[in-house]
């Protein structure tokens, strides 16, 4: 079975344009996940070197208080390092989303840490935070309109279009010599060119 | 007498060129025999090319060419199709799981649009969302010409 490659419409032809709803809360969805998984590996790792230490085991879950903390900062750094360096989180650059300026240009640090900031609080009012990502002009959310940010579509579009045609081509030349071996019964890898 | 000389050289010498028919005198010399005669090694090895190359200011050159330009008018589709080039970047990439999140994140897009549209349709904003920005000055060229 071979899957079709996408149109150039939605792939190159998208990129730099503000991303949608659906694109953003799945990436938003992957990093929650993966900041919690790698939370969860921290945690477990702390345990076993202060078990390894101490010999006596320490489990984070019964200081409540400490856990949530923790936790925050956590995030915090999550988001907010990622998006100061490369203006993507891990689930934005798998989904294929950058943060951007309003103007389209990279964000700085305080941009980063803002818009962290504002991505708290758009969780905490998540029914009325998310809705301007659908009926925003500029399909923002409150974080981004706090931070002064916008979303878009970035990935290597053209790359993968590229990988696509090559990886078609590869496959309509194959069928193409398996044709011509079944028709002029050449040994298997002998091209046709080569037949007398 | 000097003076003289120069008054009658500057009569004469526009009469005579104003005479002569130079079509019809280039159309008597034999060019080829010209050329022929000429030794361009000998020529060639006089010109110092290094101080030439020297003075030839090549960033300024390349400041003025329109890198975009030539890019927007390579067809890379037939580019691909026409040499090894396509095969050589399916090696020299990571393949399959790069190829299938090409087609999730098209998927996330038509979903977007989707979403998108018929949200602002239920609100009545059809035309309204025509004319908003597909995205960043800075990235998207904003949309030309009045919208209906």
């Amino acid at each position: 079975m071979t899957i079709s490659a996408p149109s150039a419409e939605l792939t190159i032809g998208r990129q730099g344009h503000y991303a949608g709803a659906v694109s953003r809360l799945v990436a938003f969805g992957a990093d929650v996940g993966a900041s919690w998984g790698l939370y969860t590996l921290g945690v477990a790792l702390f345990n076993a070197a202060y078990k390894l230490v101490t010999g006596s085991s320490y489990n984070l879950t019964n200081h409540q208080v400490l856990a949530v903390i923790i936790l925050s900062v956590w995030e915090f750094v999550y988001y907010s390092y990622q998006w100061a360096v490369g203006g993507r989180t891990i689930g934005m650059a798998v989904f294929g989303l950058q943060v951007v300026t309003t103007e389209g240009g990279p964000i700085g640090v305080r941009q980063a840490v803002v818009r962290t900031l504002g991505l708290a609080l758009s969780v905490a009012f998540f029914l009325f935070a998310f809705w301007g990502i659908i009926f925003q002009r500029e399909r923002r959310a409150w974080d981004d309109l706090i931070a002064g940010t916008a979303v878009v579509y970035s990935w290597d579009a053209r790359a993968a279009r590229l990988r696509w045609m090559a990886r078609t081509e590869g496959a309509m030349h194959g069928a193409v010599l398996h044709q011509q071996e079944q028709e002029h019964r050449l040994e298997p890898g002998q091209d046709v060119t080569s037949q007398p | 007498m000097e003076q003289l000389a120069q008054a009658l050289a500057e009569r004469i010498v526009p009469l005579v060129i104003e005479a002569i028919d130079i079509d019809a005198l280039i159309d008597r010399v034999d060019i080829d025999k010209v050329v022929s005669r000429v030794d361009v090694d000998k020529v060639i090895d006089r010109v110092d090319v290094e101080k030439i190359i020297e003075r030839v200011d090549v960033e300024k050159i390349i400041e003025r060419v329109d890198i975009n330009a030539i890019i927007d008018k390579v067809n890379i589709d037939a580019l691909v199709e026409q040499t090894e080039l396509g095969s050589i970047i399916a090696r020299s990439t990571t393949g399959i799981v790069t190829e299938i999140l090409d087609v999730i994140r098209a998927q996330g897009v038509g979903l977007d649009d989707f979403i998108f549209r018929w949200g602002n349709r239920l609100l009545g904003r059809r035309r309204k969302i025509a004319s908003w920005p597909e995205g960043p000055p800075l990235l998207v060229e904003p949309k030309v010409g009045p919208v209906s």
